[in-house]
């Protein structure tokens, strides 16, 4: 439920800039061979969308079409009124509310007499979305363009990067705000959100690694409880829809906090350095800490603003070495769990 | 945490499950619609998507497709949690297991293609009958954490008003918000703002506004406690507030209060609305109340901030004891822009049970 600062700024997100994806993702729909491209959206799922139109519901969920030519269209089920908000802040793309939005893009598609649909993400795609579309545009074939979007995804343009460097300057500065005098984790993590809000957040997660000698697992704050002797905070935010995250651990015994920083340095300073692989790097910044227990990295992926991109254990897949990224690293610091997370590569 | 709401939970699922004859129930949610998900598992899913696996012995099965989401479920006690990069395959394998016999699923709309249409289609219902109704009307030991959800946005719009001062950014009003809500132990929080005059038409999420004075600024707060939203929706005026403000709210008040005198047992969703609305009309606003210048009258209120029954006039569903709403007749007025007045209530049998404690006021700031 997005209630930070939504606004569009065309110095940071020019028109000009979301045309240029909008023309790299048609060069490749087009090698696919599909006549328009669908994308849903919501608080959850809001980074294809806003990837090209720079909007992000604050609620509720909306489908972009984008013909092969013609202007692309949101529609939404929010009401009216709020569509005229939605234009103010969206600079891309024709508005448009209805109780029915994918009754409505199937009308258009239908329309344009396309044959073949491109859908993001077509297995994770809502059915009630599919099927309606479907029956207002018999005989199209929808297609699953995931791949696609991808290649036209894999590189982060300036005004992502732009807009990453001031999500990055925020969540540090949020993570640097917490109240190292509490022992309660709620007090400790709440001026976070403050900062992070009032630096002009669109929507902020924070939460608490509690003890980290018990588990690693970060909680909202309705089961934080106590600070262990030693504990974490991550805080996740997104600055005009471009995400990141922070992840600092503490100690209350000095030594240990001392050891905790020079980690902390280390991942401040992460470099991937051209042609390396990312394990390498991990073990180059991190293995005269500690033992290194666990680390993966995290860029945008189709509609999820944040996924697993690569891991300890290779299970994930599609890391960009061109785009920045989040690194998230475990190390065993002195028989001591030690998290840290912040974004590569700007 | 409320155990024992959960457990009742669980247990009315299962019974609902057993009448209806269903073996597996498919529940679906995300950060927008965590409410299905919340109430079988408790867990408030943050990022990514998730499903529970709900078997008819009782037995539930998360699976996650976000890594830290499913170790803070794990964290969070939400029981057996899997993490799967590919839900929909995972959720697959998991029912083709459950042997696919009668699983039904919810909400229904919002299910991946990939679940229904995969290279065997699978036969899975829709579960809105199972789990709806056990939404819409709750148990005394969910209303219990209504209250308290309540008393929080109660003590939420103290922060606000203190918050409001001329200068200030509609953003950082919502930063005091939330930063306090998070040291209530309140995950989440639905809120939207308007800030200024005749020219604003609407509420929503804060875009950088000055606050000046004269301004009008709305909200609705809707924080959460144990998952279990409640809102209040209230207006102040930076300075004092004008003759045509006072005027104003004062329809509003009597809309409020004659929408909030109709709520019992058994009446229907219109029966408020119309009630509210008939305010308008007796002041001759009637085209205010319209779709062009108001969604809905109120709402219901629980795991999800904005349930069923919407309050309007075509709606006609009955309410029933043990339902949570908001009373708001927030719409736009032509002399002084969108004002917004709602308070929380329980339906019981005969009337209601008023939520919400802060004054039904136009709130003045103080210049200083």
């Amino acid at each position: 439920m997005r209630r930070g600062l939504m606004a569009w700024d065309s110095s940071e997100v020019p028109v000009s800039a979301l045309a240029e994806r909008l023309a790299r993702l048609r060069c490749e729909l087009a090698a696919e061979g599909v006549e328009g491209f669908v994308a849903y959206t919501n608080i959850a799922r809001g980074g294809a969308v806003w990837w090209l139109t720079g909007f992000t519901p604050y609620w509720n969920e909306g489908l972009l079409y984008a013909p092969a030519n013609n202007e692309m269209i949101f529609a939404t089920a929010l009401s009216k009124r709020v569509a005229e908000w939605i234009s103010s802040v969206m600079p891309a793309g024709e508005v448009t509310t209805t109780p029915s939005p994918s009754a409505l893009i199937g009308e258009h598609i239908a329309r344009h007499g396309a044959k073949r649909i491109g859908i993001l993400e077509l297995d994770d795609f809502p059915a009630g979305h599919a099927q309606a579309i479907l029956q207002a545009a018999p005989g199209v074939e929808l297609v699953d363009v995931t791949q696609a979007f991808a290649r036209a995804r894999n590189t982060s343009d300036p005004v992502e990067r732009l807009l990453l460097t001031k999500a990055d300057a925020l969540v540090q500065n949020a993570c640097a705000a917490v109240n190292l005098a509490q022992a309660e984790a709620r007090s400790f993590i709440a001026p976070a959100e403050s900062v992070a809000r009032l630096g002009g957040a669109e929507e902020c997660f924070t939460l608490v690694a509690c003890d980290l000698a018990a588990s690693r697992a970060f909680v909202r704050t309705e089961y934080m409880g106590a600070l262990g002797e030693t504990f974490a905070a991550r805080v996740s935010l997104a600055y005009k829809g471009a995400w990141t995250r922070h992840v600092r651990s503490f100690s209350k015994t000095e030594f240990l906090q001392q050891k905790f920083d020079k980690a902390h340095a280390a991942l401040m300073n992460f470099t991937l350095h051209p042609g390396e692989a990312l394990g390498v790097a991990v073990e180059r910044a991190f293995g005269a800490f500690g033992r290194i227990v666990n680390w993966g990295a995290e860029q945008p992926r189709g509609s999820f603003p944040l996924a697993p991109v690569a891991n300890f254990a290779d299970t994930a897949q599609g890391f960009t070495a061109i785009a920045p990224f989040v690194l998230d690293a475990e190390l065993e610091i002195d028989g001591r769990r030690w998290i840290g997370s912040r974004l590569i590569g700007l | 945490m409320s155990k024992d709401a959960l457990a009742a939970r669980k247990s009315a699922l299962k019974a609902a499950m057993s009448r209806e004859s269903v073996e597996v129930l498919v529940l679906f949610g995300n950060n927008w619609h965590a409410d299905h998900l919340r109430y079988a598992t408790d867990f408030g899913i943050q990022e990514g998507q998730g499903m529970a696996l709900v078997r008819e012995d009782g037995s539930i099965t998360l699976i996650l497709d976000d890594p830290a989401e499913c170790e803070r479920a794990r964290g969070e006690g939400a029981g057996e949690a899997i993490y799967a990069p590919a839900l929909v395959a995972e959720a697959r394998k998991q029912l083709a297991r459950a042997g696919n016999h009668n699983s039904c699923a919810a909400p229904y709309h919002l299910l991946p293609y990939g679940l229904l249409h995969g290279e065997k289609d699978l036969r899975v219902a829709d579960g809105a009958k199972i789990i709806e109704r056990l939404l819409m009307t709750k148990m005394e030991v969910e209303i219990a954490a209504i209250r308290k959800a309540a008393a929080l946005a109660d003590e939420g719009y103290a922060i606000f008003r203190n918050a409001a001062r001329p200068g200030r950014k509609d953003y950082e009003l919502v930063a005091e918000m939330e930063s306090f809500f998070r040291a209530k132990g309140v995950p989440e929080n639905f809120m939207i703002v308007g800030v200024g005059g005749p020219e604003v038409r609407g509420m929503a999420p804060p875009g950088g506004k000055i606050l000046k004075v004269g301004d009008m600024v709305t909200t609705e707060l809707t924080p959460c406690y144990d998952g279990y939203y409640a809102q209040i929706c209230r207006t102040l005026v930076v300075g004092e507030p004008s003759d045509a403000q006072r005027q104003a709210f004062a329809v509003y008040l009597e809309a409020m209060e004659a929408g909030i005198a109709s709520v019992k047992a058994g009446v229907t969703a219109a029966h408020v609305a119309k009630a509210e609305n008939d305010v308008f009309r007796k002041y001759g606003l009637g085209e205010y109340v319209t779709s062009e210048y108001t969604r809905v009258r109120g709402h219901g209120m629980g795991l999800f901030p904005d349930q069923k029954p919407a309050i309007l006039e075509d709606v006609n569903i009955t309410l029933e004891a043990g339902m949570t709403l908001i009373v708001h007749p927030n719409t736009y007025h032509p002399d002084v822009g969108y004002l917004v007045l709602g308070d929380s209530l329980v339906v019981r049998e005969g009337g209601h049970e008023l939520l919400c404690g802060t004054p039904r006021e136009l709130f003045s700031v103080p210049l200083q």
